[in-house]
């Protein structure tokens, strides 16, 4: 009976309800993989971190759900019951996995930027290469955040200027903007002696002598008239009055006809031309410049702007004018420099989304911890919390089915936590704070607790009074202890608080949406 | 002559039945979702029944025309359309069966399939019948005592308010929708939201089915689907949010209230349209004998420039500090706006535009040496919307004591799937309401019109036999 559509239309129909073996086997289930991958995606496109982590807590919360044979809709309830459980508890003060970030001092902010920028292994850093770069996203990270101006404050912008070839140890930061200059020029010394500061202009419409703006239609030219030169000659007069303004650097966004260019440089004046849509709004915040586009009006003198200072870096083959703002800008510049190109790219995508987290920190400031500690922590908490609890009637399951429920999300949480150990070692949760432990595979039970030295997050060390459990057996429950505040310890792995908790949000909701389709039509079109 | 196919009772029968399937397993409360994906990688989640039949693209004729019947049904109703197909499948199974048993003997046919077939006719022309002359007082009778009234007080009113008893059932109505569309774990606080987001638009000395008219238009432009967060971080906020970004920076200013102008055309306008002809001289002053006097091509753009100049000033002098245009304007505009401490919003949309300019009360300018009060707007204020990965423009209207208080809808989603499926399941059900609060009387209801359009639909087909 279904055959017999199939031919005439165009989609196929699989007329099978979704199966266990489809959702176990994640591979071949095609278009459930999409679905949780667009979601992930959308996660890190907006928190830049714990895409993983969502992943792998989403596929893995399915795999339990299914694998329980617990009925799909008392799965998804179960598990959007938990989820309000995990988030009250990360919300709370007294959260024990919770670390408040300190501004007053940048060592949080580091460990933060470093938890990110070692995570993604693609730059290939040597450790020393890691601190560097954290460091480095934490100093543009502060620079963008303006300090004078009271009321409402607007984070500045970090522009990344890629250079190829050199060490990563020589990337650095810098208040101000970098432009390249293409050519090595002709940049007469500025003599700058005096602390007065440079006016700066910028045109954001093209110098090179078209006039776009008159339309479409046909110019009928009387004979004997030099329409180019009439154009020239009206750049000249623009020219000629930023020589009278004492103008210093004349820059824009576009084209500048060589005459024009020519004469500026004759005149003493850096001309900077071609800079391209993206540099605008950083130049104009930096120079409090206002972009001009009219060719024949006078020049406004409240469009000019003002750098302090203007010098010349060299990077290896690049060769870089270096704008410094006058007074506090929230303007900075990143020079990454890596080996190869490939690295490098992916270098400056891990600046930024090590930025984007800091970003984040203001908004929130509070991080969790990292390691796997968070997740054995709250696994425990929530199997402790719901040890005496009668399931409520909204969630339409009996004693027995809470049970297994909350033992299947604790796994999943437990999983995530293991899935960090790469080299075949093994999984361990100490029975007082429900940290968590790795162990190289190679060492036995009896050599167990001198083997282990910190836990994941850096902040318990094995002491002879702790008690150990592999990941995967069985615990009698407990509630985990908060670590007294101890502020010489500080954790050695952070995660961001609002991204992390937003993945655990994305993960459940995806996992329920997965467990939820019963039904799936694919347009081979 | 191209071959014609013959159309049994029974291929009508099994068409339907598959339709029936594929829609089946979404039905009801504990129904699930329907995954649809194409090659393209763009997946599409749903449990609306008209969603799910008129994706699958079908080619069968018989097929083609049933969805249709069920899309029509649905832009009215807003709902019902799986219930459509499970009855007209129903039917049609029973139909077969009888005519199957008691093909009609009293009259001679070439061929058993010929007899079954005048059978279901018959039958059918029955069922029609019954449907137009009985089926409404039947229901009358026997069916509306059991039913409740539904107000539109009742669906806008706040719940905690003892006096409204009734809005008790408005709100389980809106739910349940919700369940069937969109699952359980989110149906109650999505109804929450359609209930509060009427409350906020609610025309006063206007009928509640204006208001309802009114979302259902211009739903496109009063919500935001946000990519990234979870469901419950959806919510309502006030004033307009225009889907575009600033293209000049917004000044930081305080100060209220502020001016806004709509502008449907361009602020430079173009000297020369394809088609005409610029004559250009050497300009100047000189006269020359048997000339004719030609200005030079840098005086016609200086020309262009100071008229623009003008213009810009004209605004300033009416105090308008925000220009919002439906086109984009030209480096020269955004310079000189700028510099007047104005800020534009360019390419916005026209469904956008034209609820703005509903909602502040003006109209937008055709004619930029014509800008008068009348097309001013006055707003709170308005400024820039970080939602998700994108910015956009949040503007808040000086509220007139007759006018409604304005809201938008942020629609949070982790996939673009889902936040689809959420603005459906909202559009649907401003439209499920319309329809239930639209007067009874004198309006043949809808399940006659259900029943009517299934009898056609088989009295139809059965014809081609």
């Amino acid at each position: 009976m279904m055959s017999r559509l199939v031919k005439k239309s165009p989609s196929i129909c699989t007329d099978l309800p979704l199966d266990d073996t489809d959702i176990c086997t994640i591979s071949s289930s095609q278009p459930l993989v999409n679905l949780i991958k667009t979601s992930i995606l959308n996660h890190v496109s907006r928190f830049s971190d714990c895409g993983l982590f969502a992943a792998i807590l989403c596929l893995d919360l399915i795999e339990q759900a299914k694998q329980s044979g617990l009925g799909g809709n008392v799965s998804v309830r179960l598990n959007k019951h938990l989820l309000s459980l995990c988030t009250s508890y990360l919300q709370r003060e007294d959260c024990g996995c919770k670390v408040k970030l300190d501004f007053c001092s940048s060592q949080n902010l580091v460990t933060l930027a470093r938890s990110i920028i070692s995570s993604k292994p693609a730059c290939v850093l040597t450790e020393q290469e890691t601190l560097h770069i954290s460091k480095l996203a934490v100093q543009a990270f502060l620079l963008t955040v303006p300090c004078d101006n009271p009321g409402t404050v607007t984070l500045g912008r970090t522009v990344t200027v890629p250079v190829e070839g050199q060490s990563v140890l020589n990337s650095a930061v810098f208040p101000g903007l970098l432009l390249d200059i293409t050519d090595a020029f002709c940049l007469s010394k500025p003599e700058n002696q005096n602390s007065n500061p440079l006016r700066v202009v910028l045109f954001s419409a093209s110098l090179a002598g078209d006039l776009s703006e008159l339309g479409d239609g046909i110019i009928e030219v009387h004979p004997g008239v030099d329409t180019d030169s009439q154009i020239l000659d009206q750049l000249l007069e623009l020219g000629k009055q930023a020589v009278k303004d004492e103008v210093q650097l004349f820059a824009c966004q576009k084209v500048i006809h060589p005459v024009l260019q020519q004469y500026l440089r004759s005149q003493g004046i850096i001309v900077i031309e071609r800079l391209g849509i993206t540099l605008m709004e950083p130049l104009i915040q930096l120079t409090g410049v206002q972009p001009v586009a009219t060719l024949h009006t006078a020049l406004p003198a409240k469009a000019y702007g003002r750098v302090r200072d203007i010098s010349v870096r060299q990077f290896g083959s690049k060769t870089m004018l270096h704008l410094h703002p006058a007074g506090e800008s929230a303007v900075c510049t990143m020079v990454l420099c890596h080996r190869n190109e490939t690295m490098l790219c992916e270098l400056k995508v891990v600046c930024q989304k090590a930025e984007n987290v800091l970003r984040l920190s203001l908004k929130e400031p509070s991080a969790l911890l990292g390691g796997g500690c968070t997740e054995t922590h709250l696994a425990a908490y929530i199997r402790h919390k719901t040890l005496h609890e009668v399931p409520e009637s909204a969630l339409g399951c009996s004693q027995t089915e809470y049970r297994l429920g909350v033992e299947r999300f604790c796994h999943s949480l437990e999983s995530v936590a293991a899935a960090l150990e790469h080299n075949g070692g093994n999984s361990l949760i100490d029975l007082t704070h429900a940290h968590h432990w790795t162990l190289p595979a190679d060492v036995t039970r009896g050599h167990m607790e001198d083997s282990l030295g910190f836990c994941g997050c850096g902040l318990v060390g094995s002491s002879p009074s702790n008690k150990w459990t592999y990941l995967n057996t069985k615990y009698t429950e407990f509630s985990p202890a908060t670590l007294s505040r101890d502020t010489t310890v500080q954790p050695r792995v952070l995660d961001s608080f609002t991204a992390k908790l937003n993945a655990l949000h994305v993960a459940v909701e995806t996992a329920n949406l997965a467990l939820d389709v019963r039904y799936i039509i694919q347009d081979v079109n | 002559m191209q071959p014609v196919e013959h159309l049994h009772l029974k291929h009508v029968l099994q068409t339907v039945c598959v339709l029936e399937a594929v829609v089946l397993r979404s039905f009801g409360p504990e129904g699930g979702q329907v995954l649809f994906t194409r090659d393209t990688g763009q997946a599409m989640l749903s449990r609306s029944g008209t969603r799910i039949l008129t994706a699958l693209r079908l080619e069968h004729p018989l097929a083609r025309m049933v969805v249709e019947c069920v899309r029509k049904h649905s832009t009215v109703t807003g709902d019902g359309s799986k219930t459509f197909i499970l009855l007209l499948a129903s039917l049609l199974r029973m139909i077969h069966t009888m005519a199957c048993k008691e093909p009609n003997v009293y009259h001679t046919y070439n061929s058993r399939a010929a007899a079954e077939a005048a059978t279901a006719r018959r039958l059918a022309d029955e069922l029609l019948a019954f449907a137009l002359e009985e089926l409404d007082d039947l229901i009358a009778v026997r069916v509306v005592p059991y039913g409740l009234c539904v107000s539109w007080k009742d669906i806008t009113a706040k719940s905690q308010s003892p006096a409204y008893t009734n809005c008790h059932y408005a709100q389980k109505l809106l739910a349940s929708f919700f369940h069937t569309r969109l699952g359980h774990t989110h149906c109650d606080f999505i109804s929450n939201l359609t209930c509060e987001l009427l409350r906020h638009w609610k025309f006063k000395n206007d009928l509640p089915s204006s208001t309802l008219q009114f979302v259902n238009d211009n739903f496109p432009a009063l919500h935001t689907p946000v990519l990234g967060f979870p469901i419950s971080c959806s919510r309502l906020i006030e004033g307009q949010v225009i889907h575009r970004d600033f293209a000049t920076p917004c000044p930081q200013t305080d100060c209220q209230p502020v001016k806004a102008v709509v502008f449907t055309g361009y602020l430079q306008q173009k000297l020369l349209s394809a088609g005409n002809v610029l004559k250009v001289g050497r300009g100047g002053q000189e006269m020359e004998a048997n000339s004719k006097k030609e200005k030079s091509i840098v005086e016609f753009s200086a020309w262009s420039e100071r008229s623009l100049e003008c213009v810009i000033a004209n605004l300033q002098r009416l105090g308008v500090s925000v220009l919002l245009s439906a086109v984009k304007q030209t480096a020269a505009v955004l310079s000189l706006a700028a510099q007047a401490e104005m800020c534009v919003v360019e390419c916005i949309s026209k469904d956008e535009l034209s609820l703005f300019a509903h909602l502040s009360g003006t109209t937008p300018v055709s004619d930029c040496w014509m800008i008068e009060p009348v097309n001013v707007a006055t707003l709170t204020f308005c400024r820039p919307i970080l939602l998700g990965v994108h910015r956009y423009v949040h503007v808040a209207f000086h509220d007139l004591e007759e006018r409604v208080k304005p809201c938008s809808l942020v629609i949070c989603g982790p996939g673009e799937g889902q936040t689809d499926q959420h603005a459906c399941a909202f559009q649907d059900a401003i439209r499920m309401l319309l329809t239930t609060c639209r007067p009874m009387v004198h309006q043949p209801s809808s399940r006659v019109r259900w029943s009517q359009a299934v009898l056609y639909l088989l009295v139809g087909h059965l014809s081609f036999s």
